[in-house]
């Protein structure tokens, strides 16, 4: 489907799908290997976040893996969203926001002076808190990106194959003329998630998708992703613990430190293989968090 | 340090305080139902196994909790490690009293046979180093401590040696069909105590598991010393 999008301008020149992997390095937890199947796609060196003063993330590195889902968690104000945002440089939408450090997208600095964030987003596609979805109907919720992305393909096709993706098709297949706005909040994310894959994206981040929906609607959101991550890398935002046990591969966990000066900043504890941080976790904090004796 | 979850950890404590509880009963039981092996007295054989019922009622609660703490409360990391355990040694304990019943049911059965002596004071021997390293197992689990644990397979070597020796003192015992009859039974009580043993290793493993996150057996059963 990558061919589909006809790139009106192709300043960051990747076709992610037979991109190589990025040299691999340990970087946090011992236990983490290699995996050739599953190469980085994201490399983040030394990154730091300012908004304005507040220095909001300090020296975060990791590794984003292809094919998998990687949950951050932590308390409020660890850093978590901001860093999601990172990855498809959301932040250069908020005037006093300053990112330092090195984010390499495919061995490609993602942040360099030739990198178009419209570009970027249009990889790297993203469903929020809240289901968004546009006041248009179900067929051009979904084929609203690919439309303005030139795409010259059969449209209905994409529809289609984007709604099946997003477990929705079979829900909404008698209805795609009708109003985004009935669907159900759980339909409605869903919806978003199939507008988000239909650009044909390398990567999803999810900034707590399921957070605004009943018990079932999450569990459709998480058994969704399961089968999402076979053709995208996931990167989920969540408060939820148990649900970054359920559905990632690798955990990611932050928290927030005191600086000298007083200020709070959102600072990585540990990254590790999500089996290994929810039995046997290497930091303490990392322990006291999510067996709930943080403080 | 802000405790967020303090009814599970709660719940946690006690169910580790049942388990010190059986804990003590198991290892009374062990060395009253020895002693009363070594006296012949068929009603301290009785008794011990009367206090069989408790330790039962212990095991029965402490699991029905768990099951119940496990769906309601979701544990990870170190609490999800400490369910693992508290099931696993929950199991050994109510072992440890079973066989301990298994010994006082052969002084019942072994009633009006003769005996020797150096068996029976190997098997008191036997009697005290299982206890205590019942004891000593427990113990190091409440005081999370790892070097105690990993002296329980040094305590079990003499065990071992003890039982193993037994088959060459009953074979003594060949010329005296009734002596023989003792013999035989006094073997399997030596067998037992050897278990009994070994579900104390068993549960210092489980510490072990509890404070490394990884589980080893600490002896290799196919290759006894």
């Amino acid at each position: 489907m990558g061919s589909r999008v006809a790139e009106s301008k192709p300043v960051l020149r990747l076709d992610v799908r037979d991109v190589a992997s990025v040299p691999m390095t340990v970087t946090i937890g011992e236990r983490s290997e290699p995996a050739a199947d599953h190469p980085a796609i994201f490399d983040v060196d030394g990154l730091n976040v300012h908004y304005g003063d507040f220095h909001a993330v300090k020296d975060v590195s990791l590794q984003i893996r292809k094919n998998e889902i990687t949950a951050l968690i932590g308390p409020s104000g660890c850093g978590k969203s901001t860093v999601l945002r990172c990855f498809n440089r959301m932040n250069d939408l908020i005037e006093i926001a300053r990112v330092s450090g090195s984010i390499r997208y495919h061995g490609v600095d993602l942040y360099g002076s030739e990198v178009d964030p419209v570009q970027v987003r249009r990889h790297i596609g993203m469903v929020f808190q809240k289901p968004n979805p546009f006041p248009k109907s179900i067929y051009d919720n979904v084929a609203f990106g690919p439309k303005i992305a030139g795409f010259e393909g059969s449209m209905d096709d994409l529809v289609e194959e984007a709604l099946t993706k997003a477990a929705l098709w079979d829900e909404v297949k008698d209805k795609l003329d009708g109003s985004a706005y009935a669907l159900s909040g759980g339909q409605q994310q869903r919806l978003c998630i199939a507008r988000a894959i239909a650009t044909s994206p390398d990567v999803v981040l999810m900034d707590e998708p399921a957070s605004a929906l009943d018990p079932i609607a999450t569990l459709r959101i998480e058994d969704l992703m399961q089968g999402l991550k076979e053709d995208y890398s996931i990167v989920i935002v969540t408060h939820n613990m148990q649900q970054a046990a359920r559905v990632s591969d690798r955990t990611a966990f932050f928290t927030v430190d005191m600086e000298q000066t007083g200020q709070r900043t959102g600072v990585l504890v540990e990254f590790d293989e999500t089996s290994k941080i929810f039995t046997n976790p290497g930091e303490t904090r990392t322990e006291d968090y999510i067996t709930g004796r943080f403080g | 340090m802000t405790e967020l979850r303090p009814h599970f950890h709660d719940e946690l404590a006690q169910l580790e305080g049942d388990l010190v509880l059986m804990g003590e009963q198991a290892t009374a039981m062990i060395r009253d139902s020895v002693a009363a092996l070594a006296a012949g007295d068929v009603a301290a054989a009785a008794e011990v196994i009367e206090r069989d019922d408790p330790v039962d009622d212990l095991y029965l609660g402490v699991h029905s909790r768990w099951l119940e703490t496990m769906a309601l409360q979701t544990p990870v990391a170190i609490d999800l490690r400490l369910m693992s355990v508290i099931l696993h040694v929950n199991s050994h304990l109510e072992r440890i009293a079973d066989l301990a019943v298994t010994v006082a049911k052969i002084t019942q059965a072994s009633n009006g046979l003769p005996h020797d002596p150096t068996m029976v004071s190997h098997l008191q021997e036997m009697g005290e180093i299982v206890a205590s390293m019942v004891r000593a197992a427990m113990e190091a689990f409440a005081a999370r401590d790892l070097t105690a644990a990993l002296s329980l397979p040094e305590m079990d070597r003499p065990v071992n040696r003890l039982n193993r020796n037994m088959v060459r003192e009953v074979a003594r015992l060949a010329g005296d069909p009734e002596l023989l009859e003792w013999g035989v039974r006094m073997m399997v009580v030596a067998r037992t105590l050897e278990r009994a043993g070994d579900n104390a290793v068993d549960v210092a493993e489980q510490l072990a598991f509890l404070l490394t996150g990884e589980f080893r057996e600490f002896t290799d059963a196919s290759h006894h010393d």
